[in-house]
């Protein structure tokens, strides 16, 4: 059986499920959330590649391209922000902050 | 041609050099020096702004091969975010200087959101659609950690990044989906491609594409961000977060909806309708036993995104138009609360439980009774502004048959009424303690008492909701044509 | 099986291991180390579809900038993470329905996918269209600073906002900090910056 898109799409789908798993495992430690985050981002980006070779079409690398200029901005001010809770707090638990229940 | 092109984005051009160079003037000169000069001018730029694309655009034009739409729809949704942003940055003034916030980032940061959200109103592609998002988005989570040293602020930050992030990525991930069922990212070749029977990779994007907005707005079950950045933020940025960020949701919501997915109608109604009850009703209870009113008008806005849904679930012109009144109409609710809120004060120190408002008519009966006409307003009490937006609504959904979609709405908006009248009861019969003893500052004086006005009189007949009606009508028609 | 068979696998293998030892490894250090593993297998998926110049830039951005600032900012903060990790084992069960529901619902997209009449799929993947270039890169420099030239300058917006954020949000002007004022020294006069003087034997200043 040859690779074809379904192949990928596979990897993309447990790619993506592993960040949203991230996600909700990691409640407590923002640097791993942030990484969940990426990790999302990177399986939406195998999805587009691997639509955009085998539909022919540039658009969806054209996308890849800007997920990834956009992905390196929402890192840096994530991690700004991450660095500013943390110089207040002294942790990065989001769940053990009882300032703000939700 | 990219002259042409460019001609029609002179707007978010203007605005985005105004942002350039203030940032430069700012770094170069004073620094936080030059701020108030920054708020007020972009304020004004705003202003000048709206008045340019309200006057100027006519008919539908598009730019840089469809990406970018300038149509009646945009510019009602435009000229709604520039007016509210403008008088959120005039009524916060005040309350960021006394609260050593007043630094030149601000107003340039709320100029490049702006400019973000004038890009999703007008994107006609997914591509488009996503990149005014991010620009918006990353600036609004920047303001709201702004106030750095609070641990409150910070926190607000980080919750409202984290979930709006995972929000863009389940967006992203249905825009995939669209993209390798359809081919295109364009909206015009999406509605092409997916009339007719819907495919489940499709259905499963647009479910993506709905969740991802459906946190934007800030609509049940995606809500829970909503309450702990509105308390966290402050106050002029959750002032900023419950106007401008939220017409531009909607009206994002409403394009990708009808210009994307206009041909599957029945795929996308009933998901829109779920969220809209689950809102109103949510929003309504959760706001009872609230003691901070900041945390109540979040879910007082969760409340409100969800009729403002229902007009969006009726899925008809009609049901489009109704949006954009309520909208409009919530957004000048929200300006005049919102610069009540702000000078909530006591002992120089800014205050927003709900009980210190205990027995406040009887020392200031002008800003109370402008408070209880916004209240009422709020409620949906007749003949104010806001019972007019809940009836269009109700109407646009009783006309596309949701009959109990109606019927949840009146009730939602029974039960929500409680705790608006209850403030209003807190002021005029509650206990006196030691109360708000703030002094408001002349444009915070002019939002407050302007948008009673507005609120109070656009019934009568003359005003007639100040002609709104007219644009909403051909905005919606552009819209599902 | 095809080299290009056996490499899918070896990639799509290492970026799934790299992707679940990122979210649940103890050490967040590790989590970056095999994040940054993840990234790598993804360019070489993106290499076997023949989009290179994605696959370059994920290994330059990703790899070479957002990764490591990932691990600078988790070698900045010191942070316990032991206490952290303790309770991991609570969310376990929640996580993990959430992640089998969804799994079973992407198959099941995935088990019928077709596209709408008049989109084709190619069995291969191609990569760079005919016509649009001699390779991937010119390609996508054609379409970039053309059709998608607004969106090109969105970008850059974008990352202005970044920029101004991060410093919004963390530079502080340490007044006990000693700076180097470059137009100071530039404006040095050396023949004022030094004093001779005369001093006699046995005497001193």
């Amino acid at each position: 059986m040859t690779i074809g898109l379904e192949h990928y799409l596979t990897v993309a789908a447990a790619l993506f499920v592993i960040g949203i798993f991230g996600i909700f495992l990691n409640r407590k430690n923002v640097i791993i959330i942030l990484m969940s985050l990426e990790l999302m981002l990177l399986s939406v980006n195998i999805n587009m590649v691997a639509f955009s070779s085998f539909l022919g079409d540039l658009t969806g690398q054209v996308f890849t391209l800007f997920i990834l200029t956009v992905a390196a901005a929402e890192a840096a001010i994530g991690l700004a922000i991450l660095v500013c809770f943390f110089r207040n707090r002294g942790t990065v638990d989001v769940e053990a902050v009882d300032n703000l229940k939700g | 041609m990219i002259g042409a092109d460019l001609a029609i984005l002179t707007p978010e051009i203007v605005l985005s050099l105004f942002a350039m160079a203030g940032l430069m003037a700012a770094v170069y000169t004073s620094k936080d020096g030059l701020a108030p000069a920054l708020t007020w001018g972009t304020a004004l730029l705003f202003v000048i702004m709206a008045f340019y694309i309200g006057i100027t655009g006519e008919g539908s034009r598009t730019a840089f091969d469809g990406m970018f739409v300038e149509d009646s729809f945009s510019r009602f949704a435009k000229v709604t975010i520039l007016l509210s942003a403008a008088a959120i940055l005039a009524i916060s003034q005040d309350y960021m200087s006394k609260a050593g916030l007043l630094r030149f980032e601000f107003p340039m940061l709320i100029v490049l959101a702006v400019v973000g959200m004038m890009l999703m109103v007008s994107a006609g592609d997914m591509l488009a659609l996503y990149m005014g998002l991010e620009l918006q988005s990353l600036a609004l989570y920047v303001v709201a950690s702004l106030r750095r040293d609070s641990v409150r602020s910070t926190e607000a930050g980080l919750k409202y990044f984290v979930l709006g992030a995972l929000s863009s990525g389940l967006l992203l991930y249905g825009v995939s989906l669209t993209y390798g069922y359809t081919g295109t990212t364009q909206f015009a070749g999406i509605i092409a491609a997916s009339g007719g029977e819907m495919s489940l990779g499709l259905l499963f994007g647009l479910v993506f594409i709905l969740a991802g907005m459906a946190f934007k707005v800030s609509a049940a079950p995606f809500h829970m961000w909503t309450p702990d950045v509105y308390e966290g933020s402050p106050t002029p940025v959750t002032a900023l977060f419950a106007t401008a960020p939220k017409v531009a949701a909607m009206a994002l919501f409403a394009r990708v909806v009808h210009d994307a997915f206009g041909g599957v109608v029945g795929d996308w109604q009933q998901v829109v309708a779920f969220l809209s009850v689950i809102s109103m009703f949510l929003g309504a209870i959760a706001a009872i036993g609230q003691t901070d009113i900041k945390r109540l008008m979040a879910y007082s806005s969760i409340s409100h995104m969800g009729f403002a849904l229902m007009g969006l679930a009726a899925g008809t012109a009609v049901g489009v138009e109704a949006m954009l009144i309520y909208m409009a109409i919530y957004v000048a609710m929200n300006i005049g609360t919102f610069a009540f809120i702000l000078t909530m004060e006591r002992d120089g120190r800014h205050v927003t439980d709900i009980s210190s408002l205990g027995a406040f008519a009887s020392k200031e009966p002008g800003k109370a009774m402008a408070i209880l006409v916004l209240m009422f307003s709020l409620a949906g009490v007749p003949p104010l502004l806001g019972f007019f937006g809940k009836y269009a609504v109700l109407t646009a959904a009783v006309d596309a048959e949701m009959i109990w979609l109606a019927v949840a709405g009146v009730i939602a908006s029974v039960i929500g009424a409680f705790y608006y009248i209850r403030i209003v009861y807190l002021m005029y019969f509650g206990e006196e303690r030691k109360g708000l003893d703030g002094r408001m500052g002349l444009a915070t004086y002019v939002g407050l008492i302007a948008m009673a006005l507005v609120i109070g009189l656009g019934w009568v007949p003359g005003i007639n909701l100040f002609g709104i009606e007219g644009p909403a009508e051909i905005a919606a028609a552009m819209l599902t044509r | 099986m095809s080299v290009a068979d056996f490499t899918f696998y070896l990639f799509a293998l290492s970026l799934i291991t790299g992707g679940l030892f990122t979210v649940v490894s103890k050490n967040p250090v590790h989590s970056v180390l095999w994040l940054i593993l993840s990234f790598l297998s993804a360019a070489g998926l993106f290499v076997l579809l023949g989009a290179e110049f994605v696959a370059m830039l994920l290994v330059i951005v990703y790899v070479g900038a957002v990764a490591v600032l990932f691990l600078f900012v988790v070698m900045m903060l010191d942070v316990d993470f032991a206490e952290l990790k303790a309770e991991m084992a609570k969310y376990v069960p929640l996580g993990g329905l959430i992640g089998v529901v969804l799994i079973m619902q992407l198959t099941l997209a995935y088990g019928v996918w077709d596209t709408a009449e008049g989109v084709e799929l190619s069995t291969v993947p191609v990569g760079t269209p005919e016509g649009a270039g001699a390779h991937n890169t010119e390609a996508l420099g054609l379409v970039l600073y053309d059709q998608y030239f607004l969106l090109f300058q969105v970008a850059g917006l974008i990352l202005l906002v970044a920029m101004v954020g991060a410093i919004v949000l963390t530079l502080r002007h340490r007044v006990d900090v000693k700076r180097q004022n470059p137009v100071a020294q530039m404006m040095r006069d050396p023949a004022k910056a030094m004093e001779l003087k005369d001093v006699k034997p046995g005497q001193g200043l």
